[in-house]
């Protein structure tokens, strides 16, 4: 195989603090939650990874994975339909009396014997959670060069708030870094601390015979988390290197965090930032061109195709198949696939699930520091 | 084992009338409706229809097609037995031949409908916009036992003898067929889309092409050929929305008709009868606070911060600020740069139209046209180009074309 002193094959964890977003995720998991307007955030993950040549990708479905199946399908879209390594979705093996696992380590756990046979020398592993274009080449150039056992990338920001204000810290880890000449000198679990942060964006290059090494022993010892039980109580003995990130970072933390993510694009700067890399891919649904029909009024928005228009729209982000009804305003909303607004309806910061339809002349609003969500296919 | 119909494409046209248009990409590979290419519409009709199986005879410029096509993927045409085939002409044993007419394209491509050894054979062209079930078509000849049938409009009479015409009995069965009469005796146009059974064409097309006077031409030769012989020929009426968008007007229109689909009746919002195409993968598109947008369709990856009215812009079009594009057709990827004036006119794929510049105009009682700007062209800032202008080559600043 030509260039395989640097292949390397990435494993992708979709349920990743799902439980930061309860309600998005009520009828999916992180990584199939709709985002900017005709995506879902895995599709950025496995779009970086499909531009780095990473084609043979383990998705570690853990629970609610439905709608993931059916986004991801063969993985064509991703060009992952390969003879040689492609999509494998590796749902749990569950049976009579042994529960589904619980963490990276019981994950990873699950496919050692996949990982054994595999051929490639590295190993990405990364969340859904964030959203970026990523190039993982010049990550694992990072790591070759560095001769690192494993490298952690991060990106310099505060944390966000609610993150630290979450009480039950068991529902979600976070991870901060100090770093000692490139060198992770310790690693924080769910930090309080307050300004800007080397936070883990929790992906991580290895090489694949170190992972199982790794995962074998602590899967022995009954251990949970990759970075609280196995990097932490190593980090003398492993030389763990950081990788800064400077490129454009959307984590999903929150309802309000989604929301704000999703704002942000409608900055061409923001935009520009996040796409100029490559193409991010998603499914096709083969939706006509949006039409505008007289008597539209829109103004900053971000719409996907197959979108009618008739009313007003202001700030918003219309995923694909929105209809807006004559003289309904919509302003400073997220409208899933298929949302209906009908004539004279008012809205405004909301987050419409899939399929939720506004009969006529309703209004509804939330806040721009508490966006009011309504769950799918919900009839207001 | 054997297909009970498959359909053959022609799609080797230059398409001359689109001038511009056609320079370097197949008549059926021109785009079309925001986010198509006319031949999105047979081969979704196909697919919809249940034919599985389709062979497109290419010719002239055939590479951005091929490339378009590919494995057929996106219309659902990647088949294990079957699927979408691109035929150009190839070198036999005996020689090697251009396809020299219609008939001649599918004569040289016997071999390839054999392999699938289909009871009937649909010939469809790339050149219509036109949402039609192939498999009521196919109804309709089976039930009249029919040899050959060919999907007719009825047209105003008035018209009648721009067109190919049918004359038919009230059993729609064939009589007569004029071309292009100067008095013609029906209104009933043919479309250009024929149902044979596989047997009779290939007789025919084996007599054609022994006949060294033809012109192996399935108006000029096929036809006449079978009506001399008193086969089973049958009229079928369509009366959908269909468009020949041969010229640059028409294109226009055509496009122009998709913004009214309420009067024009070409509807692409329609779940059971979608038109597939191959994505572009850009954002959604993007409309800046102090953007106009009336009456349009806009698409992926548009950025818009101008004024759009009554228009249709394909995937990456931008649009600066206090730009104005009226009544224009605007392919993927071009630039229309801060004042530019755009109007009346189609604009080709990554064209950059230059600040200030004027193109088009709306027409007027002495001037009436459709600007056509060709692609990849640059046109400078502050140029002007006339409303009847063809433009092939850049257009410095300040130039003027006309």
């Amino acid at each position: 195989m030509v260039n395989s002193n640097t292949s390397a094959l990435g494993i992708v964890f979709p349920n990743s603090y799902d439980a930061l977003v309860p309600d998005l995720v009520n009828v999916r998991l992180m990584a199939s939650i709709p985002f900017a307007s005709r995506y879902r955030l895995i599709d950025f993950i496995l779009s970086s990874m499909a531009h780095c040549d990473i084609d043979n990708i383990a998705v570690m479905v853990n629970n609610n994975y439905h709608s993931l199946m059916d986004h991801l399908g063969s993985g064509r879209e991703w060009d992952l339909v390969r003879k040689n390594g492609g999509l494998h979705i590796f749902p749990p093996f569950v049976e009579k009396g042994v529960k589904p696992y619980v963490g990276r380590v019981g994950a990873v756990a699950s496919i050692l014997g996949f990982l054994r046979s595999q051929k490639e020398k590295y190993v990405v592993m990364t969340d859904t959670n964030i959203v970026v274009n990523f190039d993982f080449n010049a990550m694992i150039e990072a790591h070759i060069e560095s001769g690192a056992d494993v490298t952690m990338a991060y990106n310099e920001q505060e944390l966000p708030e609610s993150m630290m204000k979450s009480e039950d810290n068991g529902l979600a880890y976070y991870y901060t870094l100090s770093i000692d000449n490139g060198r992770v000198s310790q690693i924080y679990v769910n930090s309080k601390k307050t300004g800007i942060q080397n936070f883990s964006m929790n992906m991580f290059v290895l090489e694949r015979e170190l992972l199982i090494e790794l995962i074998n022993t602590a899967s022995v010892r009954g251990q949970v988390y990759f970075e609280r039980d196995v990097l932490m109580p190593q980090l003398n003995k492993l030389n763990i290197q950081a990788y800064k990130y400077d490129g454009y970072v959307a984590r999903i933390c929150d309802m309000k965090s989604y929301f704000e993510e999703n704002m942000k694009l409608l900055d061409d700067h923001n935009l520009d930032a996040l796409f100029s890399a490559g193409q991010i891919y998603t499914k096709i649904r083969d939706d006509n061109p949006t039409r505008y029909i007289e008597g539209a009024k829109v103004q900053n928005v971000m719409v996907a195709d197959g979108c009618v228009i008739e009313g007003e729209v202001e700030d918003s982000i219309l995923f694909r198949g929105v209809r807006v009804a004559k003289g309904a305003k919509v302003k400073n909303c997220i409208l899933m696939q298929d949302a209906v607004i009908e004539a004279g309806a008012d809205i405004e910061y909301l987050v419409m699930d899939k399929g939720v339809k506004v009969t006529a002349g309703k209004s509804m609003k939330g806040t721009d520091t508490f966006p009011v969500y309504i769950g799918k296919n919900q009839t207001v | 084992m054997a297909k009970e119909m498959i359909a053959m494409l022609l799609a080797g046209g230059q398409g001359s009338r689109l001038y511009a248009l056609t320079e370097k990409l197949a008549k059926p590979a021109v785009p079309f409706g925001g986010k198509y290419r006319i031949i999105d519409f047979p081969l979704s009709n196909c697919v919809n229809s249940g034919i599985d199986t389709v062979g497109i005879l290419t010719q002239y410029q055939p590479l951005v097609l091929n490339e378009y096509i590919g494995n057929g993927q996106p219309w659902d045409l990647d088949r294990l037995y079957g699927g979408v085939h691109v035929l150009p002409p190839y070198q036999k044993a005996s020689g090697s031949d251009w396809y020299k007419g219609t008939a001649n394209a599918i004569y040289q491509n016997i071999s390839f409908i054999e392999r699938y050894d289909p009871e009937y054979v649909i010939i469809l062209s790339g050149d219509q916009i036109c949402k039609q079930d192939y498999s009521d078509f196919l109804k309709f000849h089976k039930e009249k036992n029919a040899e050959f049938s060919v999907a007719v409009m009825e047209v105003p009479w008035e018209e009648a003898s721009r067109f190919g015409l049918m004359v038919a009995d009230e059993d729609d069965k064939i009589t007569e067929f004029q071309e292009k009469p100067k008095n013609p005796k029906s209104n009933l146009a043919s479309m250009g889309i024929y149902i044979f059974n596989w047997d009779i064409l290939r007789k025919y097309l084996e007599e054609d092409e022994a006949d060294t006077n033809s012109e192996n031409d399935f108006g000029n030769n096929i036809i006449p050929n079978l009506l001399k012989d008193n086969r089973r020929m049958y009229a079928y009426h369509f009366d959908g929305y269909w468009k020949d968008v041969g010229t640059i007007s028409s294109l226009w229109e055509a496009n122009m008709e998709i913004l009214d689909p309420e009067h024009s009746g070409i509807n692409l919002f329609d779940e059971d009868w979608k038109i597939y195409s191959r994505n572009s993968g850009m954002t959604g598109h993007k409309i800046s606070a102090g953007a106009v947008i009336e009456n349009s369709m806009i698409t992926d990856g548009c950025r818009i911060k101008g004024t759009v009215k009554h228009s249709i812009l394909f995937a990456g079009v931008k649009v600066e600020e206090g730009a104005v594009v009226e009544d224009a057709v605007v392919m993927g990827g071009t630039v229309i740069k801060a004042g530019a004036v755009v109007k009346h006119c189609i604009v080709a794929e990554n064209v950059s139209i230059g600040e200030n510049a004027v193109v088009g105009a709306m027409p007027t009682e002495e001037e009436n046209g459709v600007a056509t700007i060709g692609e990849g062209v640059t046109i400078g800032d502050n140029a002007k180009v006339g409303p009847k202008a063809m433009v092939r080559n850049n257009v410095e600043g300040g130039g003027e074309e006309w």
